[in-house]
């Protein structure tokens, strides 16, 4: 895994269990050597009385093959050599060891224990002979293993607390990232707005200016796409109108021909297609997550904004012959006005859409009983069967094929709810066929 | 009732002049903001309707001379940008209205109706279809058949002459014709347009009532 914290953490707690393991070893030479220097002292001295003894008292103290009155908790066996090494007295276990090489030390194995050796020089019968004695090595493991001990323990504490302030360091060290990525994380999912780099630390600022850098160009480049959609369907919207005024001039002419009526009303419906989705189109730009901006939701009411929009509802609504109504109470909340406006209109068109000619229509708002507000558009047409009631919203999903819509006006609707935080949901009105849009707002 | 229409686009130009026309209205059509500026300073029509994006100078520069000169008269913008700035921007500069294309024909002819009367010396004579009230001899007939109202009648069939082709809410009548906080309901507005309704028998208009909000008076039976 390719991390920062993990890099740090090797080149910082690598060295530093190298450095303690290293630090062990000189502290366990500077204690473990002066010991053993003092008890080879000790041994080369119990050599030096036992020839002594041997001298003064004869070879039959050495008959057991033991050294007498040798230190307590060890054992000990002494052995009696001519200069040619032939045993003369003691214990034939003993190897012989000449004076006149070395130290006059060694460490062998006796009776399956290990065991220190020291030899002392000694004049016998007018020969030259070698006294060794044999001690085991109990006591020096019992402080060898002290030693041990103490900088297993020692050294073990000390690496522990260093690394636990590595690790520490590093994550302190380390936490303006995490910052930065919380505040990353936090972002809306259209947030192209630079970052705050004021705070940052010297090693970090490059990064995010490089990163606003190319946040800016993020936006840039949403907007050129934005505006190009806009200016296309703004385009659009001033030879659509003249169209609309020169086919309603001919069809009120033509009136009473019914071949060119006919021809004239199916122009004047698609022209109406065309104007109706020229408009979706710049309300579902309109609805873009990274154009809206949560500090332009000002205090509206949706009974004012259905009632602005009735007109052209009553208008659409007569032409199907459809009982459009309303239940309009105060339903006050904060909101984008324009975008809500588009909301109404593409939830009661597709309600006047659906519905059959002579169908009914409710269009209701108003405070909801647990706090914020609702608008409900209901109908009576053939409702939605409810294992497509989750597709609708989707763009370009439309049910029925023969349908004229273009497939745009719930997921208008769906972008708007979602924006401001609403809850959109679908069902049937109570006992009878139909359709019921919720929309809650908080 | 003189209407300057102010757009470049001969094709809806040409369309919006012959529509507004047929409405009885005399139209007289200038293609850019220039135009505009000097027609509006020769002769003052009852109402401008603008186009917003004009060459020359814009709808707004347009509006915004009127006004300097103290002219008052009544700019409906015509606009093909919806965004926010275009509207608060439209109504900022001292425009009275303002219209998105592409527009419902009937909803245009209603506002711009609605300015003339503003800007109109009071006339005394409103009249739809067969109806003709004249306020000043304070007698209404339809056809020859003269009509008998009661002041209430009376006040609710003005408002709704006054505002033909468009919704209007029983709200909105209340509030019109019960201006001193007079105990007037909802339901009283309703007696009284079911009333008319009889009364309004062969007037060459259809009182429509839009369920739970209010009525549309439109000329047609």
């Amino acid at each position: 895994m390719n991390s920062i914290r993990l890099r740090l953490l090797k080149w910082l707690v690598g060295p530093i269990l190298v450095f303690n393991l290293g630090a062990a070893a000189l502290t366990y030479l500077l204690a473990w050597t002066p010991a053993q220097l003092a008890f080879d002292d000790g041994l080369r001295a119990a050599a030096g009385a036992l020839a002594a003894r041997v001298r003064a008292e004869g070879l039959g103290l050495l008959d057991a093959g033991r050294a007498p009155d040798d230190s307590a908790g060890e054992a000990s066996w002494a052995a009696l050599h001519d200069a040619d090494g032939r045993l003369l007295a003691g214990s034939a276990a003993l190897p012989y060891l000449s004076t006149l090489r070395g130290s006059g030390l060694r460490d062998a194995e006796l009776h399956g224990e290990p065991v220190r050796i020291a030899s002392a020089a000694l004049e016998w019968q007018g020969e030259r002979a070698t006294i060794s004695i044999a001690r085991t090595v109990r006591a020096r493991q019992q402080v060898r293993s002290a030693i041990v001990r103490s900088l297993v323990l020692l050294e073990g504490v000390f690496s522990l607390a260093l690394v636990g302030l590595a690790w520490f360091s590093v994550g302190n060290g380390l936490a303006p990232l995490a910052r930065l990525r919380a505040r990353l994380d936090a972002r809306g999912s259209a947030d192209l707005a630079p970052l705050d780099d004021s705070q940052m630390p010297r090693e970090l600022a490059p990064v995010v200016g490089a990163f606003n850098a190319l946040l800016g160009r993020i936006e840039a480049g949403a907007r050129a796409q934005d505006e190009f959609r806009a200016n296309v369907a703004h385009q659009l919207r001033t030879p659509l109108a003249g169209l609309k005024l020169q086919l309603e001039w001919l069809a009120a002419r033509h009136a009473s021909d019914p071949d060119s009526a006919r021809s004239l009303a199916l122009m004047l419906q698609a022209n109406e297609r065309l104007i109706r989705q020229t408009n979706q189109l710049l309300s579902l730009e309109r609805a873009e997550p990274n154009r809206f901006a949560r500090s332009r939701l000002l205090p509206v009411d949706l009974a004012e904004l259905v009632a602005e929009s009735i007109q052209h509802f009553v208008e659409q609504a007569a032409a199907k012959d459809i009982d459009l109504g309303f239940e309009l109470e105060a339903a006050p909340l904060q909101g984008d006005r324009f975008m809500l406006r588009d909301l109404v209109d593409n939830l009661v068109d597709n309600a006047l859409r659906y519905t059959p000619a002579g169908g009914r229509v409710t269009v209701a708002c108003g405070a909801s009983p647990g706090g914020g507000s609702f608008l409900r558009v209901e109908d009576n047409g053939p409702g939605i069967p409810a294992n497509l009631r989750s597709q609708v919203f989707e763009r370009f999903v439309r049910l029925d094929q023969q349908s004229t819509g273009s497939g745009l006006g719930l997921a208008i609707v769906r972008d708007i709810a979602n924006l401001h935080g609403a809850d959109l949901s679908l069902g049937e009105p109570e006992g009878s066929s139909g359709a019921v849009f919720r929309i809650e707002f908080p | 009732m003189h209407i300057l229409l102010v757009e470049d686009d001969a094709v809806l130009a040409d369309g919006l002049a012959r529509t507004l026309q047929a409405q009885g209205m005399r139209v007289e059509v200038a293609r850019d903001g220039l135009q505009a500026d000097t027609l509006l300073q020769r002769a003052p029509p009852l109402v401008a309707v603008l186009d917003i994006g004009l060459p020359g100078i814009d709808g707004f520069e347009v509006v915004r001379r009127l006004r300097a000169r103290g002219d008052a008269t009544p700019v409906l913008l015509l606009t093909a940008r919806d965004a926010v700035e275009d509207r608060v921007r439209g109504l900022e500069t001292g425009a009275d209205d303002y219209l998105v294309k592409p527009f419902a024909t009937p909803e245009l002819v209603a506002r711009i109706r609605a300015l003339a009367r503003r800007n109109a010396p009071k006339s005394t004579i409103l009249a739809l279809g067969n109806i003709v009230l004249d306020s000043g001899a304070r007698r209404a007939r339809v056809g020859e058949r003269p009509l008998e109202l009661s002041v209430r009648e009376w006040a609710v069939l003005e408002y709704l002459l006054q505002h033909a082709g468009r919704v209007v809410s029983k709200q909105q009548i209340v509030d019109a014709i019960a201006p001193w906080g007079e105990d007037l309901t909802l339901n009283a507005v309703e007696v009284y347009v079911s009333r008319l309704r009889l009364k309004l028998d062969g007037a060459g208009v259809s009182l429509r009532t839009i369920r739970g909000f209010g009525y549309l008076l439109e000329a047609g039976a």
